[in-house]
């Protein structure tokens, strides 16, 4: 039986051959650009570390930083709470909830229009004196004044967060199910004759079987939520309004790129970004994988 | 199980046919194109402004040419690659102000000074200001424009009536002549119920003052001018005194401001307002008020601000790897040199023009509806020869942006003014290394 | 199927409705009542969703005066000439066949060779396995903002720039899709079933096809979705790749009509969104019904 391990090279030679070509050089290309001082035309020189010295003391990027966790941990905070709601409704066989294609494809649609329209909608929704939801809010007496919700950093940032999550809380939701419909049928029916409750069958049999689908949603979502930029730069002024409080890091490395065509810095500050995403998605890993292990001593 | 080998069937069949299909989509693109007329000049922009003139070229010289609109947001992505490699570029492509200076410098556009072209020799038929624009650090010019886009301001003629007694342009121009004489005519304003501004963003052109500066001198020195310190005050006041109608620029309100009256907000208590007036260039007129107001059309009329200022304006020059320079360079000539061509283009659009052997022919029988029967082009001539050349750096766009957040945050109340100006120094320099800024 | 509630009911024997027990009323009748509740707070959750889509819909229809006038659910009169409009500046119909072309190659590409690697990460053993499998995840988390030029300057190098080969192409290395059908596959695929498949004699690509295929295929078409709306929606990598107009994809095609005098027209602008957004709309839908449909035929399978 042996030797049929070769064919696992040759089921991810196509893959590999691919992603060298098109993925890995280009990124390798940026490597190279971090160490000068390219600006984007023209000739450039090596400067040798001088762009990662730079960002390390760079207390725009750090405020980036900070930003890009905050705006990112609210929003997956809230859009896994809720996937994880409407997965537990929707897979509970006691209830029997119809209409689940229908809710999932209506969940899923803010997910289909492109960020920039829907940059352009909740411009005009947020808008401060005649916007829809400070009409709404005023009219309900739940607020007595208008709110500037893109003027202040706080508001500012619980917006693109809650944004966020009306986009992609219908993906979540979807990966969720599809996890879900991994599992089983017969632990339910099983946990059912049991006289399980729901909150019982809920965290000792669908939350640990999705585990390794939760995993991915995390990585994936970190992944993404560390790159986040479009909606903060079409919220706004495109450089981090109010106070810089919707500076991203890859907003920041973007205009360092091309609005202020510092490409050399821009290619480091693309390489502390991965750094970065590296370290955390290494500790969400680790954490997820003792939890496992945990899980599995004590059964 | 046989629905799912149904699918897989059916996507296996899928791929079949695409891989087929794709094959003979490519095959018979390129048939197409050598079955199709030849192009014979590629002109890229971000509008489509281009595309009547374009027309007539065509027809004066037989020529197929080929417009691509690429958005401006997306502008300089496009074209950067694309320019460099010379694989797929245009032979004319257009600039706009805000990447203007950073790309004639960048050596993508044929240096128009040398021969043939010898550009230099009709400096003296172009607005100051407009040609300078078009040249390199080394002075030499690299592309050129057919318009000039002069500001003014724009106000309602029947609140100017009744709060200023007089709706003559040059009688109002005369009380805004100055920022200390703005400030009394908004006073008036704001004693008869009106706003003086949408918001206070409005009075940003007039920030250099009776010193126009460039933002960044020879030696890359970061020149923050006292007269912009102290139009930080001056847009402080316009909020302190409710002189906005807190609308602001390119917001739903400040649209919606143009035509009706609109509720503001002021000591707790809505009350409802009319803006007195705009501060907006040439093409103000035709891309945002005429296409925003109905009502109050013919209402209006143009006058001068403080002191003069431009706001935009499109450049175009010939890409120096294009393989037909000639026949790039004759559609260059036809839109900023061509007599006939350019009095027929700007009595159709009303566009500005600075070339001036044609609008000095044409300036006199102007006369604009909206804004009851006013010579604008005359006014905006005029405005354009008062405008400083050579203070235009490849930095305005990003400096301005960035001090306008500086002057946001003060009037705002979140920043000292100290604090405000010390912010724009750390990002100023953050943004551009190179440059020398003040230690305070 | 038997309602499984029952079977937790201490009474014994099938119950017809006519003769429910007391305990069994009050239960059957809370639970409707929570029923309704969440039903009432799905249907919220849907309107927030849909709401943007109808604002569009209905804006299509209507003229450029009309939609400056503020927002309605009634639908106008304008649907024709906004399509006039659109049409005399750009062939949309020529953008949605290109963008047809590269997004169903692109999700058929990225489905089966991202299967074929999370098949080939998941069942074998060989070295520099776990190497790889990590470094495909962390090439992952490189922000992709500045390979554009490198991927440009590559294209170019290849000779394959204003063609759809470097749109469609790079789909064969999918890095999120193959780490998804990994995780999914190892829940899911149990080893047993491939030995069991190799004693019968057949080989490793008939197990793949055969075997591990069909089981994949929820989570396939799960990602199918993502990658089809993923690549219908892409518009920085056309926009840099391709120069022809008649190669340009939707989003392209949208981009050219923002920069058009079209733009002043908001209703030929919503229809053109209008009519990018609804294809996958249904796509989508018809999708979302296959991935039931898959789930119920792996449950008869049982």
């Amino acid at each position: 039986m042996k030797n049929l391990d070769r064919y696992g090279y040759y089921f991810i030679a196509p893959f590999w051959i691919i992603f060298l070509v098109f993925n890995i050089y280009p990124v390798a290309l940026t490597l190279y650009y971090s160490f000068t001082n390219y600006n984007g035309s023209g000739t450039s020189e090596v400067v040798g570390f001088a762009n990662y010295a730079r960002l390390i003391t760079d207390s725009y990027f750090l405020e980036a930083f900070v930003n890009t966790w905050k705006i990112w941990g609210i929003n997956f905070a809230l859009q896994i709470a809720i996937a994880l709601i409407l997965a537990a409704i929707f897979s509970d066989l006691r209830v029997k909830m119809k209409g689940l294609s229908f809710f999932r494809a209506i969940f899923y649609l803010p997910n289909l229009i492109t960020v920039s329209s829907v940059a352009l909608l909740f411009g005009i929704l947020l808008d401060w004196q005649h916007g829809s939801l400070n009409l709404v809010l005023l009219n309900l007496g739940l607020i007595s004044e208008p709110i500037n919700w893109l003027n202040e950093p706080a508001t500012a940032q619980l917006s693109v967060s809650l944004i966020l999550t009306w986009m992609w809380f219908g993906h979540s939701f979807i990966v969720v199910m599809a996890g879900v419909s991994g599992i089983s049928r017969d632990y339910y029916e099983a946990a059912l004759i049991d006289g399980a409750n729901r909150w019982q069958t809920f965290s000792k049999i669908t939350l640990p079987l999705l585990k390794p689908i939760l995993l991915y949603i995390m990585i994936t979502s970190l992944i993404g939520g560390l790159q986040l930029f479009d909606l903060p730069m079409l919220l706004t002024d495109g450089i981090g309004s109010p106070e810089g409080s919707l500076n991203t890091m890859v907003l920041y490395l973007y205009n360092q790129a091309f609005k202020y065509n510092n490409y050399g810095y821009a290619a480091a500050v693309a390489y502390g970004l991965f750094i970065i995403t590296v370290i955390f998605s290494a500790i969400v890993f680790k954490s997820m994988y003792r939890d496992q292990k945990k899980q599995a001593r004590q059964v | 199980m046989k629905k799912i080998m149904g699918f897989v069937m059916s996507l296996v069949v899928l791929i079949g046919v695409l891989a087929g299909c794709s094959d003979s989509e490519s095959s018979s693109g390129s048939g197409d194109a050598k079955g199709e007329k030849k192009v014979d000049l590629k002109i890229w922009s971000f509008t489509d402004e281009l595309k009547k003139p374009i027309k007539k070229f065509e027809e004066k010289n037989g020529v197929k040419v080929e417009l691509t609109i690429v958005p401006i947001a997306d502008y300089p992505t496009k074209l950067k690659p694309v320019l460099d490699s010379g694989v797929g570029a245009p032979d004319v492509f257009t600039g706009e102000i805000a990447f203007l200076k950073q790309w004639v410098d960048a050596g993508y556009w044929e240096n128009l000074s040398a021969d043939p072209y010898n550009a230099d020799k009709i400096s003296d038929k172009y607005i100051p200001y407009v040609f300078d624009l078009g040249k390199d650090s080394e002075g030499n010019v690299r592309a050129l424009s057919w318009q000039t886009t002069p500001g003014g301001i724009y106000y309602k003629r029947s609140i100017a009536k009744e709060v200023l007694g007089t709706d003559n342009p040059d009688e109002v121009g005369e009380m805004l002549s100055s920022m200390d004489k703005v400030f009394e005519v908004a006073e008036k304003m704001k004693e008869k119920g009106y706003r003086m501004f949408p918001d206070e963003g409005a009075i940003r052109w007039f920030s250099q003052g009776d010193n126009p500066q460039a933002w960044v001198n020879e030696n890359n020195d970061l020149k923050l001018t006292d007269q912009k310190i102290e139009f930080m005050d001056y847009a402080k006041k316009l909020r302190k005194n409710n002189y906005t109608a807190l609308a602001g620029e390119w917001s739903p309100s400040w649209f919606e401001a143009m035509d009706k009256p609109i509720k503001v907000k002021e000591n707790g208590k809505e009350t409802e307002t009319q803006v007195f007036s705009y501060v907006l260039p040439t093409w103000g007129l035709h891309s945002v008020l005429k296409t925003n107001v109905k009502e109050s059309a013919g209402d209006w009329a143009v006058t001068n601000g403080p002191s003069p200022y431009f706001w935009g304006g499109t450049w175009l020059g010939v890409y120096n790897k294009s393989k037909n320079k000639e026949l790039a360079y004759d559609f260059v000539k036809m839109m900023t040199q061509d007599d006939e061509f350019l009095t027929d283009w700007a009595k159709e659009t009303g566009d500005v023009l600075s070339y001036l052997p044609v609008t000095s022919k044409i300036k006199d029988d102007f006369s604009d509806e909206f804004l009851g029967g006013q010579n604008n082009y005359k006014f905006f001539l005029d405005q354009a020869k008062k405008i400083e050349p050579g203070i235009v750096t490849k930095y305005d766009q990003q400096l301005d942006t960035l001090y306008g957040n500086a002057v946001k945050d003060y009037v705002d109340g979140k920043k000292t003014k100290d604090e405000a100006v010390k912010e724009f120094y750390r990002q100023a320099k953050n943004a551009y290394p190179e440059l020398n800024v003040p230690k305070k | 199927m038997l309602e499984r509630s029952e079977i937790n009911n201490p009474a014994p024997g099938k119950l017809s409705n006519t003769s429910l027990l007391p305990d069994e009323i009050k239960i059957k009748k809370r639970r409707s009542i929570v029923k309704g509740i969440i039903y009432i707070l799905l249907t919220l959750l849907a309107i927030v969703c849909f709401i943007p889509f109808l604002m569009m819909l209905v804006n299509a229809t209507r003229s450029n005066d009309a939609i400056l006038t503020g927002f309605t659910l009634v639908p106008g009169s304008s649907l024709i000439e906004n399509y006039h409009t659109m049409m005399d500046y750009v062939n949309i119909w020529n953008g949605f066949k290109n963008s047809l072309i590269i997004s169903v190659s692109v999700t058929v590409l990225t489905g089966y060779f991202s299967a074929l690697t999370a098949y080939g990460f998941a069942f074998y053993k060989f070295k520099g396995k776990n190497f790889l499998f990590v470094f495909m995840l962390v090439m992952m988390m490189v922000p992709g903002q500045l390979g554009l030029i490198g991927f440009y300057e590559l294209s170019k190098t290849l000779g394959i720039l204003d063609t759809f080969i470097p749109l469609i192409v790079p789909a064969v290395a999918s890095p999120f899709v193959v780490f998804f059908l990994r995780q999914y596959i190892q829940t899911t695929l149990h080893p047993s079933l491939i030995e069991a498949a190799r004693i019968d004699g057949a080989s490793e690509w008939k197990i793949f096809h055969t075997v591990a295929i069909p089981i994949m295929m929820p989570a396939i078409a799960t990602m199918s979705i993502f990658t089809f709306i993923g690549s219908w929606n892409n518009y920085i990598m056309p926009l840099v790749i391709l120069f022809s107009p008649e190669k340009y994809t939707l989003p392209v095609l949208m981009g050219f009509l923002k920069g058009s005098q079209v733009a002043q027209n908001l209703g030929s602008m919503y229809l053109g969104i209008a009519i990018s957004v609804v294809p996958i709309m249904i796509a989508f839908l018809f999708l979302s019904k296959y991935i039931v449909n898959s789930i119920s035929a792996g449950a008869i399978k049982e």
